[in-house]
């Protein structure tokens, strides 16, 4: 059992991919905003790439293990620290019953860790998934953030010993910066048919701030006076950037009036705006670390032929063949 | 129509009209979604049929490597695994589908047909949209009487709320597609006589019932929680969402709706409609389905040809009163 002592800014249950197949019924997947930093978690403590841990946004995190286990907290620095002592990212670790671990707030770089324990944190399935979907209020644990006094419960955990001392090797731990370049391709929605190609140069060649107003939801950027290639929507609606309503692919950029909006792990399934760019899922997780207000993203336009190959390499990357014993 | 090249790489591939068939656009939306456009951006409900019908024909073709479909008014959503579906491929297969999915008039759509209790400008709604013209807009122009109903009448030219009423239980609606929230359906008046629009609100409503039921352009929407929202409301039903999974009709899972199903309006008392929710949660009601009955696309072309006189006579109705009518 994972007592929590405080439950931080916002601290969710999470499952990878997530809630799969529910689209078409309006249910976005939900799941990490990082999914390379939680997969590598789960990696690092034996258990499968997708198993529950938790996301720890901002920091805050306090809470007390009751059972033997492996821990692993990978993504952003917020100062870990088990009974005090500082812990290191990356590397997997035992627990021992009464052990407490402390997380401060994110200082430099990067917005989201990861807390994985061997054995899974033992919340119901809800819809086929362990993820907390944040807008319904279900799935992960009540279908909320963890608070003071919730007691999860952990999955059997076996091999503990085995299990510790286990680390990504260090030249594969991603670089956190405040300026960040992320993949995308252009679509479905972009030049000549809504914006002009002069609208898609600048979207690609930009550095775009990061809103202070995004969340699981959706990471705002600024605002932009783009030149769009219609005068109106049409039967749609008056502006330009309307559309007749369509599903929105998970990691879209969709153009809200003059406002770009990604949209992520919790966000609409469907709606009548335009999205000119999408994300390419090998570079999805640099979202999840982007801290608002301050980081700044460049989008990078790449082929589906690149983008099937970044996907490889990094389902290759997070594998056994990446862990090491420092 | 946008064809594929160097100065539109957006679109992946693209099929011209061709008899029956409206032209076909294949889309990138990213390395793991592809969208699928029929036709020109008009409100066709035949073109949502189409889609219906290759849903059902990508069900059956069983490909592997796709994930989900999510069908929309004329376009569909794909996700897929393109490591294991090279997206060429995909389109390949889909266009193949083109030529087996039968000509909309042969289609016939699995449906199913739901009765919903309704209780047309209820004390709940009524109370939301009181507080709305107390705290956000004193002079909202499609408040009348404290409801949006009679502004409903009013931009549609008709009598008065109880005209509105008739409208709106004389046709079944149209589920085109789910979502922007959990269970929320975008619903069409299956019989154009009765297609009534209306402008949205101006600013957006803060505060809306759960099961609160409203228009906004020609769509009519059910609220499946208490939220914001813009749409001019008319009525609210019994729950089309429930977490708690209270009721046998959410033993699969929380949300009731699916894309195809049809609605039929049951008029209700507010008294009546309260006792319905009660027993929706303690597990008694029977939620009113049919399954299994298909819409037969051709019989209802047939219709809709019958009723086209009627349908420009109100649309010319609609026109003449929206002249006088303040938008919001």
């Amino acid at each position: 059992m994972f007592e929590v002592l405080e439950g931080g800014i916002q601290t969710t249950v999470q499952d990878f991919p997530g809630r799969v197949g529910y689209l078409a019924l309006g249910t976005y997947p939900a799941g990490p905003m990082d999914h390379f930093a939680f997969r590598v978690a789960n990696l690092l403590v034996g258990n499968s790439q997708g198993t529950a841990a938790l996301e720890v946004t901002v920091g805050g995190l306090k809470a007390r293990f009751h059972d033997r286990r492996v821990l692993a907290v990978t993504g952003a620095d917020m100062h870990a620290t088990l009974n005090g002592r500082p812990l290191r990212l990356w590397e997997s670790v035992g627990v021992e019953p009464g052990d407490q671990l402390e997380m401060k707030t994110v200082k430099a770089t990067g917005f989201r860790a990861y807390v994985a324990v061997s054995g899974a944190f033992d919340v119901p399935d809800y819809m086929g998934s362990r993820a907390t979907f944040t807008v319904g209020g279900f799935g992960g644990f009540e279908g909320r953030g963890l608070k003071k006094g919730d007691r999860v419960p952990l999955g059997r955990g076996d091999g503990i010993d085995r299990l510790i001392g286990r680390r990504l090797r260090p030249s594969l731990r991603p670089p956190y910066a405040s300026h960040w370049e992320i993949e995308a391709m252009r679509g479905p929605q972009a030049d000549p048919d809504y914006l002009t190609p002069a609208d898609m140069e600048f979207f690609f060649s930009h550095a775009w701030k990061v809103d202070r107003n995004s969340n699981r939801m959706g990471v705002r950027l600024e605002s932009h006076k783009w030149q769009w290639a219609r005068t109106s929507g049409g039967i749609a609606g008056g502006h330009p950037s309307n559309i007749l309503d369509n599903g929105y692919a998970v990691w879209t950029v969709n153009v809200c009036g003059d406002q770009p909006i990604i949209l992520v792990a919790d966000g609409p399934s469907l709606g009548g705006f335009i999205c000119n760019a999408t994300l390419v899922y090998a570079s999805t997780w640099k979202v999840g670390q982007l801290v608002p207000g301050r980081d700044t993203i460049t989008f990078k336009e790449v082929t589906i032929e690149e983008a099937t190959q970044r996907a490889r390499d990094l389902d290759a990357t997070i594998s056994e063949r990446s862990i090491d014993r420092g | 129509m946008p064809q594929a090249s160097r100065v539109n790489p957006s679109v992946i591939d693209t099929l011209h009209a061709a008899g029956e068939r409206p032209a076909v656009v294949y889309r990138y939306a990213g390395d793991r979604f592809l969208l699928l456009e029929y036709g020109e951006m008009v409100l066709d409900l035949t073109m949502n049929f189409r889609i219906f019908g290759l849903n059902e024909a990508i069900k059956r073709a069983d490909i592997d490597g796709v994930i989900e479909t999510v069908p929309a008014l004329r376009s569909m959503l794909i996700q897929y695994d393109s490591l294991r579906l090279p997206t060429r491929e995909l389109v390949e297969t889909l266009k193949k589908l083109e030529d087996v999915i039968p000509a909309v008039d042969n289609l016939s759509i699995p449906s199913r047909r739901l009765e919903l209790p309704m209780a047309f400008a209820d004390q709940w709604t009524r109370s939301d949209i009181e507080r709305y013209v107390k705290y956000t807009r004193q002079d909202a122009p499609n408040v009348i009487n404290g409801h949006n109903i009679e502004y409903i009448a009013s931009y549609n030219g008709l009598k008065d709320a109880e005209e509105v009423v008739q409208y709106l239980c004389a046709t079944e609606w149209w589920n085109a597609c789910i979502g922007f929230w959990p269970g929320l359906p975008f619903m069409f008046p299956l019989d154009p006589r009765y297609a009534i629009v209306t402008p949205k609100y101006n600013p957006t409503r803060p505060w809306t019932p759960e099961g609160a039921v409203g228009i906004g352009g020609p769509c009519v929407a059910i609220y499946p929680v208490a939220s914001p929202g813009g749409y001019q409301l008319f009525g609210r039903t019994i729950p089309i969402f429930d977490l708690q999974q209270r009721n046998p009709a959410f033993k699969a899972n929380p949300i009731l709706l699916k894309p195809a199903d049809r609605i039929q309006w049951v008029r209700v008392t507010d008294d009546e409609l309260e006792a319905i929710r009660a027993r929706v949660y303690d597990g008694t009601y029977r939620y009113k389905v049919v399954e299994y009955e298909a819409l037969n696309v051709k019989a209802y072309r047939r219709f809709l040809d019958s009723v086209k006189d009627a349908v420009a006579a109100f649309q010319r109705r609609q026109a003449e009163a929206v002249k006088h009518i303040p938008i919001p």
